[in-house]
């Protein structure tokens, strides 16, 4: 081990004992045992908030507990801030990390704690500060130049750059909190490889993923958090996947196989035809039927998300023509499009899909605020109130009441909302981008089931997802999209994760092996 | 509401949903009781302020002014822009009405109407550039107050027109039995300013851009043109503004608009509006038009000097925005504050 990487002295077992944290009157966690062993990856399952994150956040010194307690190596510990607990040897990677984009590499390593030479003026040691970061990022056999700005680093990068942070700070306690959604399936493995070095050297690491394949393939213990109490915990040789899920939802689930029905007809309601805008994307087509779930697969970046806002009239395009049930539509603005009859609900939800301040019920009406009654053009409130209630009924939305702000609201019901607020306008084709980003895992049979109920009425629906389960599961033909441009089309018994992964993939080491299906 | 989390709550609801009819929030609430209280003050201890019922009311004509550019300006602020061109505005709208009358001998109505369509027509250069330029609002009504203010005084010329006709004075200075008139055009142009914003699509679509522009836009909000609107808006109000305060004068002033802008962005943001967008009412700002008029109204009839009232108006301000976000919560909220205190201490206190 390169100097660089100082040593607690003790092994780093972290024992959590009874922890408990309520907001208000809402018990979010309610007494948790759980300990983290050395050379060991402890991963936390649950859905959406069962109480991970909170419980990552006690343990990292972001939130105090309401009871409880936490002990290091046997001695008890608690912290007023994340920097007294980095001093205990425990810290926190965050999602999606904040480095300070306007700083090199080994800079935004050494924030609060730069080098400085020793003598009458002390100065920053520039070259002890590169070298001590180059050899913590060696110790991780990362490839990044520590001279490089942080906002040309990719995310994964940035949570490997947060790795090698903790190890500068003598840390041998490290929490993922969901280090993968934001990842493509290449840089999950190298975060997995980084990992799986920290805990051959024996570091404690601790994981949250929703994602059951990751959980398998890295955990060596796994723990399901359910509504704030812990409801397994079990080691390696004891895995089942099913076990699991039900455990996770509180109710048996099985892994579901594709649907075998399909109810695509051959009537065209969204015709694209040789679309494309500079460097981004090119001769990109494909015809859409009633009926129909079609599905873009392709790595995060390939650029489905700029061609479906392409084709919603959100971004300008160079080429090509978008029809819309025989009709034109490719010169025209979004709201015409809306009204037309074709919507797309957007990956970021945050950003663009919903007003986070604004309540459910104005959310759910600003696709189309003309829907909601007027007299004398004045909105009728109490119509757009039972718009509102609706949708929360239909969607099964988890909130107190309609006037309840979206920020208040879990991701998957925020998700939810922004469907309700567009398959409320009953159009004939919708784009949906990432449908169940940030969705646990019970909500995410949902929304399938809402989607698929919508092809059974009719509606031709394009789905874009990093999800190879989701795109199995929902979709009856597949385009592979590999750097703005439609490589492969897959249909039927051709779809199976392995060939839709090896479409685009295989697209992307070899340039050919494309796979088309009938 | 805040003190519920009910997503995290595990059964599925679908309650009725309500949304708050009230028609006043927490903060419009705390700035008409300070308006009730300055002045039930001032009628009691400053002598002179309440000279009989309809000499009270009538106080208010030295400051509604300033109200006809708030709510203009309220629209253009919930966009989360800013329009710093109003005071050019006002003072060249009444320029060229009081030109078009002593120079060309239009009616004087006339000429007020064509003031009022110029001010919308300069709004709609400031829209203009701001969305089709891409330009900062700020810069962009900057420059713009520059140019209008300079044509102003180009077109007033050394000797600028006055002595308008009686009846046009009277809407600046008349009443109708009791009731000032200006009161009675702010009443108007309050009420449907607030049905604008609070009930019309268009104040919908205001509020959407101003909390989440990019949400608005793939929501099928046209945004620019919506902002556009805005300015013509907020550039017709502030030519009002111009004209009334011409009427009440009997005279203009290229630069009788310069004192409009900020008291105006100070009545806005007092009155609960947030300077970032989305957030405010105009029932707040129509009550913190009355407060701080009432209050200048006060100081200045109490005796104290026009620069002890600017610095008092400054500090109220200050004190009435800090209470805001120590309650709001805006992160640097009072919360914050109270768990420093507690974290100090010895005992968690939750």
């Amino acid at each position: 081990m390169p100097e660089s990487v100082a040593h607690e002295a003790g092994s780093g077992v972290y024992r959590a004992r009874g922890i408990t944290k309520n907001y208000g009157p809402v018990a979010v966690l309610r007494g948790i045992d759980v300990t983290l062993e050395p050379g060991c990856v402890h991963t936390m399952m649950g859905e959406n908030g069962a109480g991970k994150s909170t419980l990552f956040k006690v343990m990292a010194g972001l939130v105090r507990p309401n009871g409880g307690t936490l002990a290091i190596d046997g001695d008890a510990v608690s912290f007023a801030a994340p920097h007294e607990a980095h001093a205990r040897g425990i810290y926190l990677v965050p999602q999606e990390p904040a480095l300070m984009p306007e700083l090199t590499v080994a800079e935004t390593m050494f924030v609060g704690q730069l080098p400085t030479t020793t003598g009458l003026v002390k100065r920053i040691d520039w070259r002890a500060m590169r070298s001590r970061a180059r050899a913590a990022l060696d110790t991780l056999s990362l490839d990044i130049d520590v001279g490089a700005l942080s906002r040309s680093l990719s995310i994964a990068q940035q949570q490997q750059i947060e790795c090698a942070k903790a190890l500068l700070r003598g840390c041998r306690v490290i929490l993922f909190d969901e280090p993968t959604s934001p990842l493509t399936t290449h840089e999950v493995e190298h975060l997995f490889a980084t990992m799986r070095h920290l805990r051959d050297e024996g570091y404690t690491l601790a994981f949250i993923s929703h994602r059951m394949d990751e959980v398998l393939e890295i955990s060596d213990h796994v723990s399901v958090l359910r509504d704030g109490m812990l409801v397994d915990s079990v080691a390696r040789p004891q895995f089942d996947r099913t076990r699991l899920l039900s455990r996770m939802v509180g109710r048996e689930m099985r892994t579901i196989p594709r649907r075998s029905w399909s109810c695509a007809t051959d009537q065209p309601a969204l015709v694209v035809k040789g679309l494309a805008h500079g460097s981004r994307f090119a001769d990109v087509g494909f015809t859409l039927h009633r009926g129909e779930i079609l599905g873009l697969a392709g790595l995060v970046g390939a650029g489905r998300t700029e061609i479906a806002e392409t084709i919603f009239g959100l971004r300008a395009r160079d080429s090509g023509s978008v029809t819309l049930a025989g009709e034109d539509i490719s010169t025209l603005q979004t709201h015409a499009i809306i009204e037309r009859g074709l919507v797309y609900a957007p990956e970021d939800r945050a950003r663009h899909g919903a007003v986070l301040p604004m309540t459910i019920a104005q959310n759910v009406t600003s696709g189309l605020i003309s829907r909601v009654r007027s007299r004398l053009g004045l909105m009728d409130h109490a119509d757009e109130d039972r718009i509102g209630a609706e949708t929360v009924r239909r969607y099964r939305v988890r909130c107190a009441g309609t006037d309840q702000t979206l920020r208040e609201l879990s991701g998957g019901n925020q998700q939810k909302v922004v469907f309700g607020k567009w398959m409320g306008l009953s159009p004939s084709v919708a784009i949906l981008d990432e449908p169940t980003r940030g969705v646990d895992v019970g909500a995410k049979d949902e929304i399938y089931a809402l989607i698929e109920e919508l092809a059974r009425e009719g509606m031709a629906i394009l789905v874009i997802s990093s999800e190879m389960e989701e795109l199995v599961r929902l979709c009856d033909r597949i385009l592979s999209v590999y750097e703005g441009r439609i490589v492969a089309e897959l249909s039927g018994e051709a779809i199976t994760p392995e060939r839709v992964g090896r479409s685009y993939l295989g697209h992307a080491e070899a340039q050919d092996g494309v796979e088309v299906a009938a | 509401m805040n003190d519920v989390a009910p997503a995290l709550r595990n059964e599925v609801t679908a309650r009725r949903g309500r949304t708050r009819r009230l028609p006043l929030g927490n903060w419009e609430r705390a700035l008409l009781a300070l308006l009730l209280l300055l002045t039930a003050g001032l009628i009691a201890g400053v002598p002179g302020f309440y000279p009989g019922f309809a000499g009270f009311l009538a106080l208010t004509e030295n400051f509604l002014p300033f109200g006809f550019v708030a709510l203009g300006l309220t629209t253009v602020i919930l966009t989360g822009g800013i329009d710093l061109s109003v005071g050019a505005i006002a003072g060249l709208a009444a320029i060229v009405m009081a030109s078009l009358w002593s120079g060309l001998h239009v009616s004087i109505w006339l000429s007020a109407l064509i003031g009022l369509l110029a001010g919308g027509l300069l709004g709609l250069v400031n829209g203009l550039i701001i969305t089709r330029l891409r330009t900062e609002p700020l810069i962009a009504t900057l420059a713009t107050s520059f140019i209008y203010g300079s044509v102003g005084v180009a077109i007033a010329g050394d000797n600028p027109p006055s002595g308008f006709p009686d009846a046009f004075n009277r809407v600046g200075t008349g009443a109708i039995g009791w009731l000032p008139v200006q009161i009675v055009l702010f009443a108007i142009l309050a009420v449907l300013f607030s049905l604008l914003i609070g009930r019309s699509t268009f104040g919908r679509r205001v509020v959407m851009i101003g909390y989440n522009t990019d949400a608005a836009r793939y929501s099928g909000v046209r945004v620019r043109q919506v902002l556009t609107l805005s300015y013509v808006i907020s550039g017709t109000m502030a030519a009002l503004a111009g004209i009334v305060l011409a009427a009440y004068y009997s005279a203009v002033r290229p630069d009788m608009g310069d004192l409009l802008l900020l008291s105006t962005i100070t009545t806005v943001v007092l009155g609960g509006v947030s300077i970032f967008g989305g957030e405010g009412s105009i029932v707040g700002v129509v009550i913190a038009v009355l407060l701080l008029g009432m209050l200048r109204q006060g100081m200045l009839i109490a005796g104290f000097s026009d620069m002890v009232t600017t610095m008092l108006t400054g500090a109220i301000l200050l004190g009435a925005i800090a209470v805001k976000n120590l309650f709001a919560g805006r992160g640097t909220g009072l919360s914050t504050l109270l768990g420093r205190f507690r974290r100090s201490g010895t005992a968690p206190a939750e």
